[in-house]
């Protein structure tokens, strides 16, 4: 039968200390929204869980040269900042999709991109802002950049001593807009069937693609970005047969691997990208406009 | 099997509770409160049956650790009337707008709405929809739901 | 308008308060002392041969109290058709076979218990597709049927033929026909109490089953059948309900988990508790009867309906439940549904190693509607009329006796379909094709109860005692829909008393008298002409006992008025006027003369009355009790499938708007109109509250809910991944009641609890097509499948 120690460090220090004691043995937990669910299901449950919910040091959104983004803040919490949802706007349209109300709670953003789920709603807006997580182990911190980060399903660069402190954000998102895209059969308490992030930067009249950023969600073993489809649109100006195109690239073997799952079939999550790469990167331009 | 103790803050009392460290916060409130209001509708934080409130948040306390609610404030269905037995007004207004019907939902519907108006007192009707978003009904359609949660915000203002 | 003061009247659900408090006691909530609680292990293929069980590690485990399998137990079979034992052996054949159980002290005990049993299997070919199934050679999923005897086929020897006309005739006078497959799908009850029951036995071996089941009676007696095949033919059986949540159909048949229950109750000599979880609710527990349908139906050039022939294939599952028996609803709609002279209908129910299926709300009526109302959209085109003029032309009438003998009481099908129309806009808004769209359905559905065994009765108990407060001991089950209020209504109308006066006791049966079960949108009808007869009855009781002591109180009160009053004039009353029970009535709690309702000396509170009458202290004292047994003369099919199955039916139609998306196929409710024929309604909140409930679970059947059945294996056994609409995904629906009071029912009500599930899911597929042109038959209609029949149209 289950059973396991639960400890509740209230420091950083304490986290790495614990994780470091316990290696292996241990696993970190923070809203449990996915731990608690897997610990169920598979009746199997590590001999430690290391809560990382007393560290309030780590639940934080400020805007200080770039965007940081405390591991521990909640979904709600993004959901119900300003701040994001006029400045990183997709991740704003993710964080509160995540689950129920309930789940945003207590789920956090740590959790969603550590827990490494093809499905990560998160990820695929962190990636098209460009984010950069925030590791620290016993030997100090490093950074990873997003795109790094993923190394396969439900596993990342994350070393089992370490812990995930922030996702930074680039500063000088002034003539970036983004948008995020979950695919869904109903309106709430889903997982993406395929989600769909885009971020563009465009000229000051608004009519130039200067950078473009897509990043796909159930798309790949791992979140991705659609390379092909962004070079493409870099530098193009904004006009509905562009955006088409870039949606065709993104939908092709050249950016994604779309296998069917039970939840939906390939060429159908293919066309959503088809469709939802321009409808996204349409918002996303709205919003450049919009600010 | 490892026990905890833990000591927090049940329906305005301060309560402690010796159990399994491997509980839930559902399973702590129903097996050692006998407060059996909250309840199991999937166990994953699925269905929002279990939904309580915690620190003024709605959550799903089957997903809610025991150990993490030391030290915390717990609300539950059975918390909310006045002692003397008065009805809270989300209460009343399920009663008299048949937003109860087979009654599973309503204890985790009721929570999920009064989290809400205690942040919110006058939540435009997207605001309620997405608040109980997270609690499945299969009796209602939602409509007579929602009209009630609408109705005590009105009244709130 | 009625000068009624309860029936029709907004009551709110004040007597369910406990509900709204957490108070409410569900069979999750409910523990016995030494209480064990029981876990089923089941099959890990969907046709196999069990080799070996191995239970031995355990029974060693520690606080493990039973461990059977059906080495075990004898074998008696059960199910609508006997098919099945309690726990199998030799074989298993679908993923849900219930292969062993254990009882332990703890749920956790008894979880880890069945990961300790070994069962070796030997694989079996299996067949899963009922088409499959049906040919020659096909792999049997019984080799033997219930007597032991041989089968060669897996086709039931459940004939469902009806005929009625000469449908050959019918063809060849049609100007135009339509022919379509039509295909309905496996969809989860999805209540959010899940399953559970406990079983006690005392001493003498007398059971006592806390159950869920919306028939108690029928439950009770298939129990006492099987305990009398084990051997305790004494024993006697309780059958009683916790609070309900929620059923749907679930709780008509006696599910297997119940037995074990029974079983281990019996081995462990401890009542034994099996609640199941969300997943096995999903997986172990019969859904709605899948159903594919070729319908043809024709019509001359001026619309009139010819004739209409409907074949089915049911997919069984492994065993029989009440979905095998969904066909006899579905006759209604496809023999009764808007007037057709000439009909056949041919339904196969065939074994294979799926899972079985059972009741769902609306039984068969919602599968067949869609094949009709699908099928009448694709002739009104077919034949260049409007598809709500052919609904018109054909629509039934009061009076009618349809091809299937159901005569037709009140029928305002003809306003419920112009209501719609005109509500949506219908004329404005049609045959665009850019991208929105509308289309409707209609309904008929049984509203009168529903003659499916030999006693559709319906038993009540009223008693009142001497402070006037009302007992009601209601033979019929609440798993949601809000009788007691209701019933306190209607018993308060009848009785003239308050509602708050009345208390009600349901599902007991050891309290209350037979009933034939809380299905087919009976109870309101049942229970309410069951409680006017007894209130009829009491209410003699009281005003006979008015009759000996208003004279009495009024004599005395006179005297004592006359003492302190000198100057009193003595008032020259009429005593006629209290003479006889005829003579007064009840409102409100008071009894007055009919000649004189605020009569000053005779109006009397009930109370004064009951607490002189009911309590003498000279041998005289008596009871206020009465009780009725209401059972309607309507018929049991006959062998043609024909017969008045109801006392009345119910009509209704759907009108909904959609928007489509033509690049992704998605597909939005803009707006739904429903009408519903609901005779009175008794408490028209509550009857909005069934049609907005039941229009939702319809459009949850028209767009997303879909059990994934794959090799036999169900695979979206969660909320996640089981479709379910949240309150994000509210379907704008506007109930609009129709009313026309019918003369067989309770202050004219007709039954209401099914029909707006019914036409739900074809006005939606009507309105897919109005919008862009495709139809989909196949449910649910998923944007997958509007997507790929758009690019199939844009090839062509």
């Amino acid at each position: 039968m289950q059973d396991f120690e639960y400890l509740m460090p209230t420091n950083l220090d304490q986290a790495i200390g614990l994780l470091k004691k316990y290696e292996n043995k241990a696993a970190l937990i923070a809203g449990g929204t996915d731990v608690m669910v897997k610990i169920g299901k598979t009746r199997k449950a590590p001999d430690v869980l290391i809560s990382l919910r007393r560290l309030s040091a780590l639940r934080y959104i400020k805007k200080n040269g770039g965007y940081h983004i405390g591991a521990l803040t909640t979904h709600r919490m993004l959901e119900q900042s300003t701040l994001v949802q006029s400045e990183l706007s997709a991740l704003h349209d993710a964080a509160s999709q995540v689950g129920s109300v309930q789940i945003r709670n207590v789920g956090t953003l740590g959790g969603n991109i550590c827990n490494a789920a093809p499905s990560a709603d998160t990820a695929g807006p962190l990636l098209v802002l460009d984010a950069t997580a925030v590791l620290e182990g016993p030997l100090g911190r490093r950074r990873v950049p997003l795109k790094e980060f993923f190394t396969g399903t439900y596993r990342t660069v994350r070393k089992p001593d370490e812990v995930l402190v922030e996702m930074e954000i680039p500063e000088d998102l002034g003539r970036y807009g983004s948008a995020y895209w979950k695919h869904t059969r109903r309106k709430a308490m889903e997982l993406p069937l395929i989600g769909i992030a885009v971020a563009l930067k465009l000229s000051q009249d608004n009519s130039q693609i200067l950078d473009s950023r897509i990043a796909l969600t159930v798309a790949a073993p791992t979140p991705i970005r659609a390379y092909p489809a962004e070079d493409f649109l870099k530098g193009k100006v904004i006009a509905d047969d562009v955006l088409k195109e870039a949606g065709r690239i993104a939908s092709s073997a050249d950016c994604c691997t779309i296998r069917t799952s039970l939840r939906c079939e390939a060429w159908y999550r293919e066309e959503i990208v088809r469709v939802f790469v321009p409808r996204m990167a349409k918002l996303a331009a709205e919003r450049v406009k919009n600010r | 099997m490892k026990k905890v103790s833990v000591c927090f803050t049940l329906n305005g009392d301060s309560v402690t509770a010796e159990v399994p460290v491997t509980w839930s916060l559902l399973k702590t409130l129903r097996e050692y409160f006998e407060l059996t209001g909250a309840k199991e509708g999937c166990g994953v934080g699925e269905c929002g049956c279990c939904t309580v409130i915690v620190d003024g948040d709605a959550v799903n306390s089957c997903l809610y650790p025991i150990p993490e609610i030391e030290g915390r404030s717990v609300v539950t269905v059975e918390g909310i009337a006045g002692k003397e037995g008065t009805l809270h007004p989300l209460q009343k207004a399920f009663l008299e707008n048949n937003a109860v019907q087979c009654g599973f939902c309503t204890s985790g519907m009721i929570m999920s709405a009064k989290a809400l108006l205690d942040k919110n007192p006058d939540p435009a009707e997207e605001d309620i929809r997405t608040s109980l978003s997270g609690n499945f009904c299969r009796c209602t359609g939602y409509v007579q739901i929602i009209e009630a949660v609408r109705r005590v915000a009105k009244g709130n203002t | 308008m009625s000068d009624y003061l309860y029936v029709g009247k907004d009551i709110p659900r004040t007597i369910e308060a406990d509900k709204v408090c957490g108070r409410a006691i569900y069979i999750n909530d409910l523990k016995r002392p030494g209480m064990l609680h029981g876990k089923i292990l089941y099959s890990r293929y969907a046709h196999a041969r069990i080799k070996r069980i191995d239970t031995s590690k355990a029974k060693k485990l520690q606080g493990v109290r039973a461990v059977l399998t059906g080495y075990d137990l004898p074998d008696v079979r059960v199910g609508f058709i006997k098919d099945q034992t309690v726990l199998k052996k030799d074989v298993v054949r679908q993923f849900r076979d219930e292969v062993a159980a254990v009882a332990a002290i703890s749920l956790e005990i008894a979880e880890e218990a069945l990961h300790l049993i070994d069962v070796d299997y030997e694989e079996l070919p299996a067949v899963f597709d009922p088409r499959e199934a049906m040919k020659e050679g096909a792999p049997l999923v019984h080799e033997v049927d219930a007597r032991g005897k041989p089968v060669r086929s897996n086709i039931l020897p459940l004939p469902w033929k009806f005929q009625a006309g000469d449908p050959e005739k019918g063809r060849r006078e049609s100007a135009y026909v339509v022919k379509d497959d039509v295909r309905t799908t496996w969809v989860n009850q999805g209540c959010m109490g899940t399953s559970g029951c406990i079983a006690e036995f005392d001493m003498n071996k007398n059971l006592t089953l806390y159950s869920q089941t919306n028939v108690p009676f029928l439950g009770k007696q298939r129990i006492q059948e099987y305990l009398s095949r084990l051997g305790l033919g004494k024993s006697n059986v309780r059958v009683l309900n916790p609070v309900v949540g929620g059923s749907f159909g679930t709780k008509l048949d006696t599910d297997i988990y119940e037995f074990i229950a029974i079983q281990l109750a019996l081995q462990t000599g401890k009542p034994v508790k099996i609640l199941f979880t969300r997943e096995e609710e999903f997986f172990a527990l019969p859904p709605r009867q899948p159903a594919l349908f070729n319908i043809e139906q024709g019509c001359d050039r001026e619309g009139n309906l010819t004739f209409r022939e409907v074949k089915a294939i049911l997919d069984n599952g492994a065993y029989t439940s009440w979905g095998a028996t969904t066909p006899s609803v579905m006759m209604m709609p496809i023999s009764s549904l808007y007037r057709v002279p000439n009909v056949r209908f041919d339904a196969t129910c065939v074994y294979t190693n799926n899972i079985y299926a059972q009741a769902m709300r609306g039984y068969g009526n919602p599968q067949a509607t869609f094949a009709v109302e699908t099928s009448m959209d694709r002739l009104a085109e077919e034949a260049g009329i409007d598809p709500a003029e052919l609904r018109l032309i054909n629509c039934n009438r009061p009076g009618e006796e349809t091809p299937m003998r159901l005569k037709i009481t009140t029928c305002p099908l003809e306003a419920c379909i112009k209501t719609v129309r005109e509500k949506i806009r219908w004329g404005e808004k049609r045959g665009k094709r850019n991208g929105r769209g509308v289309g409707m359905a209609s309904l008929i559905h049984v509203a009168g109860g529903a003659r499916v065994y030999k006693s559709d009765g319906h038993g009540i108990i009223v008693k009142v005692d001497q402070n006037g407060r009302v007992d009601v001991l209601e033979s019929g089950t609440d798993q949601g829909q809000g009788s007691p209020t209701v019933i306190s209504q209607m018993v308060a109308e009848a009785l003239g008393f308050k509602p708050d006066d009345v208390s009600i006791t349901l599902g007991d049966t050891s309290l209350c008298l037979w009933d034939a079960g809380t299905h087919a949108s009976r109870h309101t009808f049942m229970a309410g002409n069951a409680a006017i007869q007894a209130c009829r009855s009491i209410k003699r009781q009281i005003l006979e006992m008015a009759v000996e002591f208003i004279p009495q109180i009024v004599t005395y009160a006179i005297k004592k008025k006359k003492q302190k009053d000198p100057n009193f004039r003595e008032p020259d009353l009429d005593w006629k006027l209290v003479a006889s029970p005829e003579a007064m009535d009840i409102k409100d709690r008071y009894i007055f003369p009919q000649k004189a309702p605020d009569h000053p000396y005779f109006r009397t509170e009930v109370s004064e009355i009951l607490t002189r009458g009911l309590h003498v202290g000279t041998g005289q004292s008596r009871v206020v009790i009465a009780e009725a047994f209401y059972d309607p003369p309507t018929e049991m099919l006959d062998r043609e499938m024909k017969g008045n199955y109801s006392m009345t039916y119910a009509f209704g139609t759907t009108a909904v708007e959609v928007e489509v998306d033509k690049e992704t196929g998605e597909i939005k409710i803009v707006q739904v109109f429903a009408a519903h024929d609901v005779g009175r309604a008794m408490n028209p909140t509550l009857v909005k509250g069934q049609i907005y409930g039941a229009a939702y679970t319809g459009a949850g059947y028209g767009l997303t809910e879909e059990i994934q059945v794959r090799n036999g294996r169900v695979m979206n056994a969660n909320f996640r991944d089981y479709k379910m609409l949240t309150a994000k995904d509210v379907i704008p629906v506007e109930p609009i009641i129709i009313e026309v009071p019918d003369e067989s029912g309770p202050f004219g009500a007709k039954g209401i609890g099914e029909p707006g599930l019914v036409p739900t899911a074809p006005a939606i597929a009507n309105a897919v097509y109005d919008a862009v042109g495709v139809r989909i038959s196949d449910l649910p209609i998923t944007p997958e499948k509007i997507l790929s029949a758009l690019r199939k149209k844009d090839v062509c």
